[in-house]
């Protein structure tokens, strides 16, 4: 063994595998970690606030409020959570083409705006936000 | 055969495997995950998201949760509405490219979420609303 080493001392050599040993584990570390954590989620951005009057052909929005006590109301009548869909079909099949504009009060139940767009949404009827209060 | 061959040829040392070409592949994809690497902090709270059925697919890195009891949640600390500028800035600094996920307890005050994102919106950053599939 000893005489082997001595021999072979012409040229340095350095034992590499035990920096290859941390190395490995440094990568695979990394890797690990680097899953890219993947979330669902939905855009509730408000569309960008134009200067530009709606074209006065345009057919008026149905507006759904939910109130600080989490009520629900459909141009103004009082509806369940769960009929929201149904009551603005209504309205959408006498006036075709009505985007819907959803008023949210400070204490409304996040959860409850979040299920009304995400049905509006998912029957592909235009939705956007707004908060109660603001000047429309 | 030719294993044979090659031994006599290197002299009848022990067979020797040169490293240094994979050590140079592996420090440089162990350098591409380091730069790569983003630490996402968990806000910490217990949230339960409201169930939806559209839904995209996200790859957040600055998560916020607002509770039912309209507590704002970043990086596991409560934070009060007008403290939140300087936290996000702060995180905005560590990663410049940052997307943000508010995490709204079903619970919780819209008004709050809204609030959240129209900070977020104002500073320049992308946002999304957390959910769960149905």
């Amino acid at each position: 063994m000893r005489r082997k080493s001595r021999r072979g001392s012409d040229e340095a050599n350095i034992d590499m595998t035990p920096m290859l040993d941390i190395v490995f584990i440094l990568l695979i570390f990394f890797i690990v970690t680097a899953t890219f954590l993947q979330e669902e989620g939905i855009d509730l951005t408000p569309p960008p606030e134009s200067d530009q009057p709606p074209p006065p052909d345009a057919p008026p929005p149905i507006f759904v409020q939910v109130s600080n006590e989490n009520r629900v109301f459909v141009n103004r009548d009082a509806t369940a959570e769960s009929r929201v869909m149904a009551a603005v079909s209504r309205i959408r099949a006498e006036q075709p083409n009505s985007a819907v504009v959803i008023e949210v009060s400070q204490e409304a139940e996040h959860g409850t705006i979040v299920r009304i767009i995400d049905e509006l949404r998912a029957n592909s009827i235009p939705v956007s936000i707004s908060r109660a209060g603001e000047a429309q | 055969m030719a294993r044979r061959q090659s031994r006599v040829m290197s002299d009848g040392e022990e067979p020797q495997l040169d490293m240094t070409p994979m050590l140079d592949v592996v420090f440089i994809l162990l350098i591409f995950f380091i730069v790569t690497a983003v630490f996402v902090k968990e806000p910490g709270a217990d949230i339960i998201r409201p169930e939806t059925v559209t839904q995209d697919r996200v790859k957040p890195t600055l998560l916020v949760a607002v509770t039912s009891n309209d507590e704002i949640f970043v990086d596991g600390d409560v934070y009060e509405l007008n403290q939140l500028r300087n936290i996000f800035e702060q995180l905005r600094e560590e990663n410049p490219r940052a997307e943000a996920m508010i995490q709204g307890d079903e619970g919780a005050p819209a008004g709050t979420v809204l609030d959240v994102q129209e900070l977020l919106l104002d500073m320049g950053i992308d946002v999304t609303i957390s959910t769960r599939e149905d």
